[in-house]
């Protein structure tokens, strides 16, 4: 913790407001979202007389709701002050607030671990919010496609899901309650499922819409058993009444069962192998900037629901047999990081492409994770505890954040070939040094950041892991070594050879991302097709996207400092 | 102390050429073609600086020191270290010894001469930022004492050779490019997690200099192998297996660089897609880092498992010397044949190295550093072929002494010092390879059968280099047509940049191959610093060598 004490208050009491004011900037940009496009000069008239009352709704619009980028613009502003007042809230030191309710249970927490989480969430949702506003002619009238004659209809439609997926990701990071945390996940997944099928004129848009809607409802009704399980065992929803029976008793057949219903769950939302099916369709048949906060801030949520579940409810210092999951975990990790690269490396449309290198990511963060469980329940493992679990914890989180800057940053390049028709094939890539040389070189430097490369952000986040998991397998060994025992390499804990299956992966994935790098600088331009579509705002995100990417690429330190206080703040919550 | 590495040797060429293409991206192709020969000339301007500078150094003129010899093992000069990443105790650490000097003067020494040997290249505006970008790369390499930053510049290098060959290179640089990316990317990730392995296995109960807030271990080179050398003098660091399969990642790694014969695919591909520039660091410098990272990462730390590993790497190294000069025998294209004599030259410095003596590890210093200038003159001379002739097949030009006495005269030379003719740079490195090779098999007791590769080889390079001397420059002639890739056109020499080059180059490799004292003797004595501090404790007595 970084000694500030933690308030304890209930809703609504002094101070509540204050301390949530970025989620309540955004509840305000919903009812704005709502209530403002439907301004009117409407009149209500009193029944039975002839007064007519103002009403303001309906009726005939006011001048400047015509312009049908006003609720991108309005949603860009809501959504950045969001961001802006969450980023605020780590300067001088983060308050951390905890709610309860009359009867004493813990509703939410803030601290650093979950403003952290929201700030990937606000961020990648207002550069999605940002860079859609380009998806439109200023005159409805200029663009006769069906999509953008639907588009300029559900302009409001689409920000409101945008800030409505933005509250239900942020309940998700406070939640410090099953119900809670599970009320949040739907919220977003929810929004996230009409967002991916928000195209349903077309035939991708349908497809992705389905699949992504079923699958989905399919791993939530899972995991919602799983969590009802979890209830029948221990006849609580709070975390901390979960975290002490689960180390008093966590090795019990129920609650092993609900860990894995569980696990499907969230699998799902951080498209981990074998949950990721629906995931490169969702991404190919959504829009881009959709598809980025896919990658990022709904990943980054199915990881603070498994961080919660699986290092905070189910971590006790159990030294017995308590590794059944932490093999499969291990086993998943590998399986989805190699399958993500493999089938990535056969795709020839980027956004599928990018939707399998993002189930290759999560597998790294599935495999940092079970490092972090690796120490929790293998009593073979020795050293400072806390310390290993901080350092994972901060490379997941780091990795996460930066994660933002060029995977979302690349959906948002190809989001500009998008609005030209283009984007579905890797053809469509072909020749952008020559049409635009700022945006290939930037998409380059997205691509060479994902494989890792340094000296880009991607390379910093990639080392981060390994050293996580690397310092997790090492335990104390240096120190045996210093006391003159002898060591061999069997000692090192085998979570070490996930650092390996990483090193292996980020190797074969640099084949596909060189691909669209040799496609944008030496193949021909698309026929017919010479000036990208006009944008401001779009190449602005893309910029905001690159400055962050280059610049935690070399000076990480104090991203790095700000993740491992949220992870230390993570920890204390969870050692007392 | 003045630092003169960090800004004038690695920031100022980097930030320069990104500043270039930065300003160059936005300009339409005529104000390209026009700003061209400007940056042509800042460029050269720029790299002549960090020439004069590196020359200052070896002139002790900079810096305040006691001469490039004696400088104790582990301990550089020029030193100067800024913090990087507190939490990780990462630092921007940079030095210099006897084993990274001659590479940082030979990047610098090769940079102006490869300006001025592909001064026609097209594109100029893009081509020789990228060079200088390459040259910061390279020397933010040798000059890196702390492990992150190292890794850092090590794949940096990467990215501007990626672009040389994919922008102007041959018919198949797409393949070419991507291979010499993945190939070469691929090991050094498995180099990284070894070297994160060694950084987690430091022992943290005493506390460590230049350590992070958030681990507690460092990066920091120095400081590492301080700790080796004292626990390898009472038994293995950190244990036998581990030892080992940390050399083992650290090697693949390096050898893959070097490169050594069962990973040398990459080379011939790219050497022969790329553009005569990129050619010439490539083979210059970039091949280097291999056998320098060998020198200043598992040689220093795990002597031990050097020891158990001397057989294979002395195979190894045998290996790459016999059959690279045995392919270079059946190649037709100029540039390949040229490529596999570097996997050739290649083999001698592991045949060097693996002799595990001071006489040995300098023949492969020496060899390092005359290969980095007689490779470049290969290169240029395989590139005004390229350029002159519009073909890189032996034989497709004959008779060149004719018409062409300035090329014929540069190949002639250059595959002279190429194949170790005497008071030629690269005859230094052969003999002593010889002697330090034959000094070991005698006093290890091996069969004399080792001897057999090298005598081999030096007639089969013997044959290549005379070979296609013989069917390019002196056969035919007046009754010969010029080649049908000339279309007619009349045949010219080369032109006056590639002459200056030529010679410059000449000119070092006979002032290295009649006085090679001059670098040899700081490469000497650090051999001998290396081999009494790190290798002499494991061995318990020590037979042969000088």
């Amino acid at each position: 913790m970084s000694g500030a004490s933690t308030k304890v208050m209930q809703p609504f009491d002094e101070g509540f407001v204050e301390a949530f004011a970025p989620e309540m900037t955004l509840f305000i940009g919903l009812l704005v979202l709502i209530i403002v496009p439907n301004l009117g000069d409407g009149k209500f008239r009193l029944p039975l007389t002839n007064i007519r009352l103002p009403w303001f709704f309906g009726g005939k619009r006011h001048s400047f709701e015509r312009d049908p980028r006003l609720p991108g613009l309005l949603a860009s502003v809501f959504a950045s002050v969001a961001f802006l007042l969450t980023l605020l809230s780590f300067v001088g030191g983060m308050h951390s607030i905890e709610v309860e309710s009359a009867s004493g249970h813990d509703l939410l927490t803030v601290n650093e671990f979950s403003r952290l989480f929201e700030l990937i969430f606000f961020g990648a949702i207002s550069l999605a919010c940002i860079s859609s506003m380009n998806r439109l002619t200023p005159h409805a009238s200029d663009d006769r496609t069906a999509n953008g004659l639907f588009n300029n209809r559900r302009q409001a439609d689409f920000y409101i899901l945008l800030m409505t997926t933005a509250i239900g990701m942020s309940i998700v990071a406070l939640a410090q309650d099953l119900f809670f945390l599970f009320i949040g996940l739907e919220l977003a997944s929810f929004s996230t499922y009409i967002l991916v099928s928000f195209l349903k004129e077309t035939k991708e848009g349908t497809e992705a819409g389905m699949k992504y809607f079923i699958v989905g409802s399919v791993a939530s009704g899972v995991g919602l058993y799983g969590l009802s399980l979890l209830y029948l065992w221990s006849g609580s929803l709070q975390f901390v009444d979960l975290s002490t029976k689960f180390a008093s008793d966590g090795l019990d057949a129920l609650p092993l069962v609900a860990l894995g219903l569980i696990l499907v769950g969230f699998g799902f939302k951080v498209s981990a192998a074998p949950f990721h099916f629906a995931a490169p369709d969702a991404y190919a048949g959504s829009m881009s900037p959709i598809a980025g906060v896919l990658a990022t801030a709904s990943k980054a949520m199915g990881m603070v629901g498994l961080i919660r579940i699986l290092l905070v409810l189910a971590s006790p210092d159990m030294s017995d047999e308590g590794t059944v999951w932490l093999v499969a975990m291990g086993v998943f990790s590998v399986v989805t990081m190699t399958w993500g690269n493999l089938a990535a490396l056969g795709s020839t449309n980027p956004k599928r492409m990018l939707a399998y290198s993002s189930v290759a990511h999560a597998g790294y963060m599935l495999a940092a994770i079970t490092a972090v469980g690796a120490w929790n329940w293998d009593s073979t493992l020795s050293g400072d505890a806390a310390e290993a679990a901080t350092m994972v914890l901060t490379a997941l989180m780091f990795h996460m954040v930066v994660l933002v800057c060029f995977k979302l940053g690349a959906f948002l390049v190809i989001s500009i070939l998008e609005s030209e028709g283009g984007g579905h094939t890797l053809e469509s890539l072909g020749g952008l040094a020559k049409r635009e040389p700022f945006l290939a070189v930037t998409m380059f430097i997205f691509m060479l950041s994902l494989a890792g490369v340094p000296p880009l952000a991607g390379f910093m986040s990639k080392l981060l892991v390994i050293m996580g998991i690397v310092k997790v397998a090492a335990g104390d060994i240096g120190a045996a070594l210093a006391s003159g025992e002898s060591i061999s390499f069997s000692d090192i804990h085998w979570v070490w050879y996930l650092a390996l299956a990483m090193v292996i992966n980020s190797a074969i994935s640099v084949y596909y991302y060189l691909r669209i790098g040799i496609v944008m600088f030496f193949h021909d331009a698309p026929t017919g097709k010479t000036l990208l579509p006009q944008g401001n705002s779009v190449r602005l995100a893309i910029i905001a996207c690159l400055t962050l990417t280059l610049y935690f690429g070399v000076a990480s330190d104090g991203l790095i400092e700000v993740c491992q206080s949220a992870a230390e703040s993570l920890q204390a919550s969870w050692q007392n | 102390m003045t630092d003169y590495i960090s800004l004038p040797l690695i920031a100022f060429p980097l930030a320069s050429s990104l500043i270039l293409l930065m300003f160059v991206s936005n300009l339409t192709e005529e104000a390209k073609q026009k700003i061209g020969p400007t940056i042509r000339m800042a460029s050269l301007i720029f790299s002549l600086v960090m020439l004069g500078l590196t020359t200052g150094m070896f002139f002790e003129y900079f810096g305040d020191f006691e001469g490039w010899e004696g400088i104790n093992f582990n301990t550089f000069e020029f030193e100067e270290r800024y913090l990087w990443i507190e939490s990780l105790g990462i630092y921007w650490s940079v030095g210099l010894d006897a084993l990274s000097f001659p590479m940082v003067w030979l990047t610098t020494f090769l940079l102006p001469v490869t300006i001025i040997a592909t001064w026609h290249e097209k594109s100029a505006a893009t081509y020789f930022p990228l060079l200088l970008m390459m040259g910061g790369a390279l020397i933010g390499v040798f000059v890196a004492l702390d492990l992150f930053m190292f890794y850092v510049f090590w794949e940096l290098t990467l990215i501007p050779m990626f672009f040389l060959i994919l922008k102007w290179g041959g018919d198949d640089r797409k393949y070419a490019s991507q291979k010499f990316f993945i190939y070469t990317f691929s090991a050094s990730v498995v180099m990284l997690l070894g070297l994160i392995t060694l950084y987690f296995l430091q022992d943290t109960t005493s506390p460590l200099n230049y350590s992070g807030s958030m681990t507690s271990r460092t990066f920091d080179i120095p400081t590492i192998i301080d700790a080796s050398m004292i626990a390898n003098t009472d038994g293995w660091f950190l244990g036998e297996s581990v030892q080992k399969i940390l050399f083992v990642m650290l090697m693949l790694g390096f050898l893959v660089k070097l490169p050594s014969v069962p990973f040398h695919t990459w080379l011939p591909d790219a050497h022969v897609q790329a553009p005569t520039g990129g050619s010439m660091l490539l083979a210059g410098v970039m091949l280097k880092m291999g056998a320098y990272g060998m020198f200043r990462l598992p040689f220093s730390l795990f002597p031990h498992a050097m020891q158990s590993f001397q057989l294979l790497l002395m195979i190894f190294g045998m290996v790459s010397l016999v059959w690279g000069a045995v392919v270079c025998l059946g190649q037709t294209n100029l540039k390949k044949m040229v490529a596999y004599s570097s996997v050739s030259h290649m083999g001698v410095i592991l045949i060097g190295v693996a002799t595990m003596q001071p006489l040995g590890w300098a023949a492969a210093l020496f060899m390092m550093f005359a290969h980095g200038i007689i490779s470049p003159m290969l290169f240029a001379v395989c590139g005004a072929f390229k350029h002159h002739y519009h073909s890189m097949e032996i034989g497709a030009m004959r008779g060149m002494a004719k018409h062409s006495p300035w090329l014929a005269t540069s190949m002639m030379f250059a595959w002279m010092a190429s194949l170790g003719l005497p008071l030629l740079a690269g005859f230094v490195a052969e003999v002593m390879m010889f002697i330090a090779l034959w000094y070991f098999i005698v006093a290890e007791g091996w069969s004399i059968w080792w001897m057999a590769g090298p005598l081999v080889v030096l007639v089969v390079t013997a044959a290549y280099y005379l070979w296609s001397m013989q069917r390019t420059i002196f056969e035919g002639g007046d009754e010969t047509q010029p080649p049908a890739s000339m279309d007619g056109h009349a045949i010219p020499d080369i032109t006056n940049a590639e002459k200056f080059a030529m010679i410059v180059l000449a000119v070092f490799t006979i002032l290295f191959g009649i006085l090679p004292w001059i670098a040899l003797d700081m490469m000497s004595d650090w051999t001998h610093q290396i081999f009494d501090s790190v290798v002499l404790p494991i061995l318990g007595g020590f037979e042969g060598g000088a």
